[in-house]
């Protein structure tokens, strides 16, 4: 799904991305942990074309994102408030996003139908604005905006933080669910260890901007991951 | 404690994206500063020796009489044009400054600007002349400081003004009062402003009357930013609001570009900055009115006219395309769409409006039929080139507009400014140029139809030209994005 060569992004002097090769397969749920400074946002906002790799190219099926916009038809991506629009309500929103990608209103209302349990009732006809809920209440917002259409590729930048426990033990059986029953490739980054590594069946460790660790999850990777980010200086 | 927040203005200012065109900008601004300082120099000149020698009366009582006006002028333009000081407040709340002297210093603030200090440029020749004229030492001083006073009251009363909308009505409403009552010859206002403006030059101790207003505008500001330095003062807006025109149906004729344009119009009915921008616009339709005075009779005037009439909501809106959409920018970039649809549905806007102004305008035939033929040619032309125009230097504007933004008590919130005044200018002279070769070619007619063949040309090559902008929005793309980063300058 993601082809990753080369890429490599300087500001200035400074290096905060170098990675040589990373390949991401289709219909894997590939986690990103690392520092603050590590390089995940800026990894992900390349994926997504919203800065410029200084070398290198990210190609997204094939097509090189920054020169060709097709990525865009299959990829959804949640990374900050600056994707949601904070003058209209939840609902709008919804209708605007899945209108882009050609859904019907009744198809985008049926499709928040299984996500009714994860808005806890605090999200759908509040007759509030996306701008007036709370910064949990709107990262639910930009999450299933990025699930309800359906896309093959789903890009959530830091999706526990902000949220309420139940939200987060929620979140993590919802990502688990789309996972496994529509094949979708998840992109997930997290502060969360625990989190991270119940939901992803790969973890990728990023460090100063280089790729320090890759592996499959297993039983044993929580409790490896915690000695790894103890022993940083 | 003043000096760590001027040095945080400092900061902002140049830590702020894009820089070096905001120098440019002030370099530019600062010529026009020297300029209109020879203007209100030359001003005052004419205003004593024009009023003495020609017209064989006493200058200073003249003045004085006709201030009335310059003031109430001066309200209503700043209302309009004066950006209110940004102070971003928020960050500074929980820190060891005391409140009291954050709203003193976004008052002290608010008064470097420009509409206190041009006033210098007058007061102060006008003042020296008079002096030399062997007018009263003590009364052209006790004259000058009860003009400042009122000049700083003013200002004060304008910053309460923005935050306030009963105010703002009820001064609103005294103003039009006012002018009905001069206008239908029931009350003289400058026979009133005489006296009351010359009684400090005869007696200094009247001087204290304004500097008690000024003293009282700036203790009630005071207090009432004091007052909503809270963030959950009515200086936000309540929760709850009223959902107002949810479904748009009738734009679904539209295709895709109508998701775009239903979010644009709950852009413009939910933002108070971007209705701001429909009510500038609305506003423009009159400003040709001011230019029913004998002076601006020239016909090239008629085409600048025209051009504004029409473009009112063009210019008002059109100039702040992309910024609207800054605080989502990124979602907008990573959807399925192309940068044509979205551009395109701003270009819809933008052409509706003007096509609204037209009818609006009609009024105008009343006057005089040429001015509205000026106007249905200018609207024909801000929408085959200024329509382009516009969307085009949006590409390179990099203001973000905040519009979730109402963590600050000094918030900026007018959707007009000098500098993007500055901006719309070659979209004005241009046709202005061609009007003028028209008229040296043949007649003011050949001049009118120029303009109207220039303006339907650029609406056929739309496509073309679409293609092009859509070229350098994408080249700008990633300056754009990471300018929309910063959300606080």
């Amino acid at each position: 799904m993601i082809d990753i060569n080369l890429l490599s992004k300087k500001y200035g002097e400074q290096t905060v991305l170098d990675i040589d090769l990373l390949n991401i397969p289709s219909g894997q749920t590939f986690g990103l942990v690392g520092n603050n400074g590590a390089g995940k946002t800026t990894l992900f906002s390349l994926i997504l074309d919203l800065i410029e790799p200084t070398t290198g190219v990210v190609k997204n099926n094939e097509v090189v994102v920054s020169k060709d916009e097709r990525w865009k038809t299959h990829t959804a991506a949640f990374v900050d408030e600056q994707f949601l629009i904070g003058y209209l309500t939840p609902e709008e929103y919804f209708y605007f996003v899945g209108g882009l990608r050609n859904m019907k209103k009744d198809a985008v209302d049926a499709a928040l139908e299984p996500y009714k349990d994860f808005f806890h009732g605090e999200v759908l006809g509040q007759k509030k604005y996306i701008r007036d809920l709370s910064k949990g209440n709107q990262k639910k917002v930009g999450i299933v905006g990025t699930l309800l259409s359906n896309t093959p590729l789903v890009i959530l930048d830091e999706p526990f933080a902000n949220l309420d426990p139940t939200t987060q033990i929620r979140l993590k059986k919802l990502l688990k669910e789309e996972a496994s029953a529509t094949g979708k490739t998840f992109l997930i980054s997290s502060h969360d260890l625990q989190h991270i590594t119940d939901v992803c069946d790969r973890i990728v460790v990023l460090n100063k901007g280089k790729i320090v660790r890759d592996e499959k999850t297993s039983s044993k990777t929580l409790k490896e991951l915690e000695a790894f980010f103890q022993e940083q200086p | 404690m003043f000096k760590k927040l001027i040095y945080l203005q400092w900061k902002s200012f140049f830590r702020a994206a894009g820089v070096a065109t905001k120098l440019a900008q002030k370099i530019l601004i600062g010529f026009g500063w020297v300029y209109l300082a020879f203007v209100f120099t030359g001003l005052a000149f004419f205003a004593f020796f024009g009023v003495q020698d020609d017209l064989g009366l006493d200058p200073l009582p003249t003045v004085s009489g006709l201030l009335v006006y310059a003031f109430v002028l001066w309200v209503v333009i700043r209302y309009f044009i004066q950006k209110m000081p940004m102070v971003h407040v928020q960050p500074l709340l929980t820190l060891p400054i005391p409140k009291k002297n954050i709203v003193r210093f976004g008052l002290i603030k608010s008064l470097i600007s420009f509409f206190n200090i041009v006033n210098l440029f007058f007061f102060i020749p006008f003042g020296v002349i008079l002096l030399r004229e062997d007018y009263s030492l003590w009364g052209v001083i006790s004259w000058w400081v009860s003009i400042g006073c009122v000049i700083l009251a003013t200002n004060f009363l304008n910053v309460l003004l923005n935050s306030q909308d009963k105010l703002l009505l009820i001064v609103a409403s005294v103003l039009l009062g006012l002018f009905g009552l001069q206008y239908f010859e029931l009350f003289d206002i400058t026979a009133f402003s005489e006296p009351v403006f010359m009684a400090p030059y005869h007696q200094p101790l009247w001087a204290l009357v304004p500097m008690v207003l000024m003293l009282l505008s700036y203790r009630w500001s005071f207090r009432h930013f004091l007052r909503k330095l809270y963030m959950d003062s009515d200086q936000m807006r309540p929760k709850n609001e009223v959902q107002r025109a949810t479904e748009l149906k009738w734009l679904d004729g539209f295709g895709r570009t109508s998701f775009f344009l239903k979010n644009d119009i709950r852009l413009i009915v939910r933002n108070k900055r971007a209705r701001m921008a429909v009510w500038m616009g609305f506003a423009f339709l009159f400003y040709g009115l001011i230019f029913m005075m004998d002076i601006y009779s020239g016909a090239v005037w008629q085409v600048f006219i025209g051009i504004f009439v029409s473009g009112g909501f063009l210019f008002s809106f059109g100039q702040f395309v992309p910024s609207w959409d800054s605080g989502y920018y990124p979602l907008m970039m990573t959807q399925n769409v192309p940068y044509r649809e979205y551009l395109k549905s701003k270009w819809w806007l933008v052409v509706a409006g003007t096509l609204v102004s037209l009818p609006l305008a009609s009024f105008y035939l009343f006057f005089d039929w040429e001015i509205y033929l000026a106007i249905l040619v200018g609207g024909v032309y801000n929408i085959g080139v200024n329509a382009h125009m516009v969307l085009l230097s949006g590409a390179y504007t990099k203001t973000p507009i905040d519009l979730n933004s109402m963590q600050r008590a000094f918030g900026d919130k007018k959707s007009f400014n000098v500098k993007t005044l500055l901006l719309s200018i070659p979209k004005i002279i241009l046709p202005m140029f061609i009007f003028y070769i028209g008229v040296l070619v043949h007649s003011k007619l050949m001049g009118f139809i120029l303009i109207g063949i220039v303006g339907i040309l650029g609406f056929a090559l739309r496509n073309l030209v679409f293609g092009w902008i859509e070229k350098v929005y994408q080249e700008e793309k990633y300056q754009t994005l990471a300018a929309y980063k910063q959300k606080n300058t």
